[in-house]
């Protein structure tokens, strides 16, 4: 069709008497209405693709991916029930059982609580306050993800061996795991448009009330995702717990393995794991409402006045230093003696740097294999509402409090009798690292892809692009920033990742995580602490990236 | 070649108890541009998503220059109806510099030619040069703008535009809409502009669909629909009514009111009594001992180029407001005589 | 798009196109060793690669075999190895205690060993069904501090007597002592042993491992320390005798406390490395392997006709241990349990 223009003629223009004042004013009260958050973008005018079956393109890798994901639950059905339903129960339906859910839940929730309030409370000086260095301080907020929990809790345990027990598992798991709720929360906060809060201030509310009815409920999402993974973190955690002496869930299971070699129980006792995970999922869905995020406006947000603080500075300034000081400089100090004090013997270079350039390969391997496994998850789980979706999204999580070792021993099962000439190779230590870490890349690209406005992948639609090229040119290119941040992250928990490692590497090759391993097995903290620190410095590489990124 | 686009019986529903439309029908000859003016929520966005394609149609259908896109058993996926949308605020990928906003669309051509029909659409729309930027350097108008050329470039039969002047403010609405008519008009293609803007529809579009509550209301020219109102709630949506009661004289041909007596735009069926809508610059104020219907001034507004005059009349309950071109005389509390011109509707 | 992340992307880019080719290298020379040719070995090793690597790098040599080390805990091994089932690419368990062992012989994974073998270790330290030797022993003992007290009680039953309260360390993590209280329970039965910890609880103070038992001992924080005969001639060998203040002292009388814990290995049925797995183990009995145990590890060498060369060391069957199964030792669950219901871990 070309076009041939003038061809129709149009009937003469109208000129109607329109009244100026009347027209202005409505469309004056909807952008009102909107800059309030009291209507929401699209709300009203466009209904999304509530119900709508997502593109097939989406649905079968997706797919693929649960499947992925739900291979742990499939080993531990057939473990759990190798000795009849009846066994399984007994060993679940146990008192000790009861108070093993109530240990690792009080755990949970302790830790998740002060990583709320670290979390929220950095998130909140560092992105909208006027403290000084405030960019310094966002980044270091990152840092501790790079401390794995081991180490952590070794460092505490060896300067302040009192901490053993519940407060030392607590404060080791809060200061390694807070960064998952200050990444989003921070990212939410730079989201929000400032004139919201202004609005709210301008109709009576003081800053602590704006902040509590305008600002944190719009959090809560942001929030919620990055508490969730931070209560998966706890269940699944062994590393901190066993050097705590702390007993939780993770710690019986690992000594059904360790103590009676028996592995009935141990599945048994993982399928309660599972069944508080999926609770635990079901609960931050239901935190999530049913308000969309994406904004419709295009033009950039207004700059931001940053919150005088007064005489607020100090104490603002002091807790984040001591915050950091806990959390980074700390470990990061223990490690520093360890080296000084240990004979120059321990020092390999060579091995340091071999191990090191391993890591960061697998690590790297992994995350761009999680991250291209949650692409269609994320999107499906943002873009589409209804029992389909949100299966999906829950069979991505449903392993995730399971502890290493256990989603290991699964993957060996299945590598061994369908997969074998993969076993014990690196491919397969790649798909056991998106297997135990498909949740955080899901839950970065989900926020990643409610950020990017719905409307622009109608606009690709209608200018002829099949749904996979949209995914492709618009989708991905708008949530690249979140997608990389997430990928990012999914980086260093890699790096950090120990129990699967041992498992399924290949015979013969170290990870900075296993030789850190075996160097404290010997006993040798000193000749353990390079590769505790160079773990931490690389991995503080993507954390400080992530800790600059800006969404 | 004609890009007549027809819309038939078109029903959807949220649930049992939120149908949104109930059997719509509108028929927009090719070339033409036509509005779809409703208040919120009346079901003109879903029926937009219908026919660009991202909701299906419970029943009816869609054809486009003869080509069904939904109907029984048809369902085209959006990128393969040749519609363009522009939408609210533009939308325009931000990642994505003008140029490459523009050629989007046109992945069937090769190098040579996208550029050509790219820079023919940018000069098209008026922004030529601006290529090279990136959509957050240009103002709201310019990237409306842009959307549009982006929606034109592959040649669409039909282009949807989704309140797309909303977000200007009222000094740049009036140039971009011009804009866009005449772009639009360039190339021939059929448009369907949605909106809730009474002003917008009447002064941009060649036909205007009232929608309401999931149908048509009535669908007119601009000048038909405001002078020829199908009942009071059209009317009043459109513009300022006047409604006063009246009766019909044998012939159907005259009402008489209490402001006096006035031509019907269409014979009336019969006589007996019914209301008589009236636009308020079809009263005029006359001199208080004319003879004719009296009143005093109870309000004045003034715009600039006209203002209203609030007039309580005796013998009719509500105050009627007449629009006065040029000075006004009067001043509230003063007495007025009031009068007729121009032809009026009658609604029973 | 901000330059940041722009510059992120890239490089994350830049390493998912870099990492498979990497892993591909890294591949390459690995796996095509599990032995059809029966040349090759590959081990499943629960003990700690620092330990064992230059004596497993010198029996590569003596077996003429080419030998791949997979490391690991010795309980995920062997679950790993069960697991792997009739697939298993491991030809030799190397494990740390005698339980992993035994939980592999009992699913009927491991391979009868040679008489020959067997026989060149005490009855009390191989598999009942002769599937597993021991390869070194570790003595519980009582290490003491001779500034604190002149002579460390005979019986770990004294040490919960009130004049001990307060002057006993202990590490109740420690899988060792675990192994002697699952012990103790199958000698004395489970009443008397949760008394005894009770008693335990009451007197002792607890560390997160052997050594910082042994450190607190020689600093005089404890007096006594309940801990495994070789730190302290680990400690000696670094510092010097003169150096160490702490004594041990060996129970006599087949008391619990003195618990012989033993390293030990076994042959898979399923490995297909059979052959070669027996050159192995054959070397690690071999006096070469069984000195490089005594004088690295300080542990007891229990081949026949080996004696540790280390000073001051009692010989072995001098010591009057209790007469335990080792590799029965199942019930260590149990232990757990009754650590966890007394508090103590």
């Amino acid at each position: 069709m070309g076009t041939s223009p003038q061809s129709v003629r149009r009937p003469a223009d109208p000129d109607p008497d329109g009244h100026p004042a009347a027209v202005s004013a409505a469309a004056g009260r909807r952008r009102t209405l909107r800059t309030l958050g009291l209507l929401r973008p699209g709300a009203g005018t466009t209904a999304r693709s509530a119900g709508s079956r997502p593109p097939w393109v989406l649905i079968v890798p997706a797919c693929v991916a649960a499947l992925f994901a739900l291979l742990p639950l499939g080993y531990l059905a057939v473990r759990a029930l190798e000795r009849g339903p009846a066994y399984a129960w007994d060993v679940v339906a146990d008192e000790r059982t009861l108070q093993l859910v109530g240990r690792s839940l009080g755990l949970a929730v302790v830790v998740v609580v002060a990583c709320l309030v670290l979390g929220v409370s950095l998130a909140w000086l560092t992105v909208r306050t006027a403290l000084p260095g405030a960019r310094a301080w966002s980044v270091l907020a990152t840092l501790p993800l790079a401390v794995p929990s081991y180490v952590a809790a070794f460092t505490w345990l060896s300067a302040a061996p009192r901490t053993a027990g519940f407060t030392g598992a607590a404060l080791a798991l809060t200061l390694v795991s807070f960064p998952y709720v200050h990444l989003p929360v921070a990212a939410a906060l730079r989201g929000i448009d400032p004139a919201q809060e202004e609005a709210a201030r301008s109709l009576g509310h003081g800053p602590l009330r704006t902040f509590r009815r305008v600002t944190l409920p719009q959090l809560r999402p942001a929030a919620a995702g990055g508490a969730l993974l931070v209560a998966l973190y706890v269940l699944s955690d062994f590393g901190a717990v066993s050097l705590m002496r702390y007993d939780t869930f993770t710690w019986a299971i690992h000594t059904s393995y360790r103590a009676s070699f028996d592995r009935t129980p141990a599945a048994a006792l993982s399928v309660v794991l599972v069944v508080m995970t999926v609770a635990l999922v079901a609960a931050e869905g239901r935190t999530r409402g049913r308000a969309g995020h994406a904004r419709t406006g295009t033009g950039s947000a207004r700059p931001v006045v940053p919150v005088p603080l007064g005489r607020w500075r100090i104490p603002a300034l002091v807790w984040c230093a001591a915050v950091t000081a806990v959390a980074v400089a700390f470990p990061l100090g223990t490690l520093g003696y360890w080296l000084a004090v240990g004979t120059s013997a321990t020092w390999d270079l060579g091995g340091l740097g071999e191990t090191a350039w391993a890591t960061l390969g697998v690590a790297a391997a992994g995350a761009a294999l999680t991250t291209l496994l949650a692409l269609p998850v994320g999107v499906i789980a943002a873009r589409h509402r209804g029992r389909g979706a949100r299966l999906l999204e829950q069979a991505a999580y449903a392993g995730h409090a399971l502890p290493g070792i256990t989603v290991a021993l699964a993957l060996v099962f299945f590598a061994v009798r369908y997969a074998y000439p993969l076993y014990q190779q690196l491919p397969l230590l790649i798909c056991a690292y998106a297997v135990l870490f498909l949740p955080v890349a899901v839950a970065a690209t989900r926020a990643a892809v409610l950020q990017a406005p719905p409307v622009l992948e109608d606009v690709a639609r209608s200018l002829g692009r099949r749904p996979l090229r949209v995914l492709r040119e618009v989708t991905v290119p708008l949530a690249a920033p979140g997608v990389a941040a997430g990928a990012a992250l999914t980086f260093v928990v890699c790096m950090k990742e120990l129990p699967a490692t041992l498992l399924l590497r290949p015979t013969g090759m170290d990870t900075l995580a296993t030789r850190l391993w075996t160097e404290t097995g010997a006993g040798s903290f000193a000749a353990a602490a390079p590769y505790a620190a160079a773990l931490i410095l690389l991995a503080a590489v993507p954390s400080y990236l992530l800790g600059r990124h800006r969404t | 070649m004609t890009n007549d686009l027809h819309i038939e019986h078109l029903a959807k529903s949220y649930g049992p108890e939120a149908p949104v439309l109930r059997g719509l029908d509108l028929d927009v000859p090719g070339g033409a541009l036509a509005a779809v003016l409703g208040p919120s929520g009346c079901g003109k966005t879903t029926l937009l998503r219908i026919v660009a394609g991202f909701l299906h149609a419970d029943a009816g259908s869609v054809t486009v220059g003869g080509r069904t896109l939904t109907g029984p058993g048809v369902q085209l996926p959006p990128e393969r109806r040749r519609i363009g949308i522009v939408p609210q605020e533009g939308a325009l990928f931000p990642h994505l510099s003008v140029a490459r906003n523009v050629a989007f669309g046109l992945t069937a051509l090769d190098r040579g030619e996208r550029r050509r029909r790219t820079e023919e659409m940018l000069e098209l729309v008026g922004l030529a040069g601006y290529g090279d930027r990136m959509p957050h350097e240009l103002s709201g108008g310019q990237q409306q703008r842009i959307a549009l050329a982006r929606a034109l470039a592959p040649r669409p039969q039909l282009v949807l535009l989704d309140e797309p002047f909303n977000a200007l403010d009222s000094a740049l609405r009036a140039g971009v809409r011009a804009d866009v008519r005449a772009a639009l008009r360039t190339t021939g293609a059929t448009a369907v502009l949605v909106t809730h803007d009474q002003q917008e529809a009447l002064s941009t579009a060649d036909l205007v669909a009232v929608v309401r509550q999931g149908r048509v209301a009535q669908c007119d020219t601009p000048q038909g629909l405001y002078r020829r109102p199908a009942d009071p709630w059209v009317a009043g949506f459109v513009g300022d009514a006047v409604l006063l009661p009246g009766t019909v004289d044998r012939a159907g041909r005259t009402a008489t009111t209490a402001l006096g007596t006035v031509a019907l735009a269409s014979p009336s069926e019969g006589s007996g009594s019914g209301t008589v809508l009236l636009r308020p610059e079809q009263l005029r104020l006359t001199e208080a001992e004319s003879g004719g219907a009296r009143g005093t001034v109870t309000d004045v507004c003034f715009y600039g180029h006209d203002a209203k005059v609030t007039v309580a009349v005796e013998g009719v309950d509500a105050p009627v407001d007449v629009r006065v071109a040029g000075p006004v005389s009067v001043r509230p509390g003063e007495e007025t005589g009031i009068g007729l011109t121009g032809e009026a509707t009658l609604h029973r | 798009m901000r330059r940041p992340t722009a510059r992120l992307l890239t490089a994350l880019t830049a390493l998912g196109l870099l990492v498979p080719a990497l892993a591909a290298c890294g591949s390459e020379d690995k796996g095509s060793s599990a032995g059809d040719d029966g040349a090759a070995l590959v081990i499943y090793s629960g003990r700690n690669e620092k330990l064992v690597k230059p004596l497993l790098d010198k029996m590569e040599k003596a077996i003429g075999a080419e030998v791949d080390v997979r490391y690991g805990e010795s309980a995920e091994l062997a679950a790993q190895i069960l697991e792997e089932g009739d697939r298993t690419k491991a030809g030799l368990f190397f494990s740390q205690d005698a339980g992993a062992l035994g939980a592999l012989s009992k699913e009927g994974m491991l391979e009868k060993l040679p008489q020959a073998s067997l026989d060149k270790v005490d009855a009390a330290y191989r598999g009942g069904e002769g599937d597993w030797v021991g390869l070194s022993g570790r003595v519980r003992v009582i290490a003491y501090n001779p500034d604190k007290v002149s002579k460390a009680p005979d019986s770990v039953h004294d040490v919960v007597k009130p004049e001990w309260k307060g002057k006993v360390g202990f590490a109740p993590t420690n899988a060792s002592f675990q192994t002697f209280v699952t012990g103790m329970r199958v000698l004395e039965g489970d009443d008397a042993t949760r008394t005894w910890l009770k008693g335990l609880k009451e007197n002792g103070k607890t560390y997160s491992n052997n050594l910082a038992t042994l450190d607190a001992v020689e600093s005089g924080e404890v007096s006594l320390g309940l801990v495994n005969h070789y730190y302290w001639y680990e400690r000696v060998a670094e510092k010097g005798e003169d150096k160490v203040r702490t004594k041990l002292h060996f129970l006599p009388g087949g008391d619990p406390g003195a618990l012989i814990n033993v390293a030990g290995a076994g042959i898979l049925k399923d490995g297909g490395q059979s052959a070669v797995a027996q050159k192995a183990v054959d070397y690690l009995l071999s006096k070469e392997a069984q000195t490089y145990f005594a004088e690295e590890t300080k542990e007891y060498p229990l081949s026949a006709g080996v004696t540790s060369p280390v000073e001051d060391l009692p010989p072995l069957d001098s010591l009057e241990a209790p007469d335990i199964d080792l590799g029965k030792l199942e019930s260590l669950q149990e232990t757990l349990a009754m650590l966890q219901d007394v508090g103590l871990v």
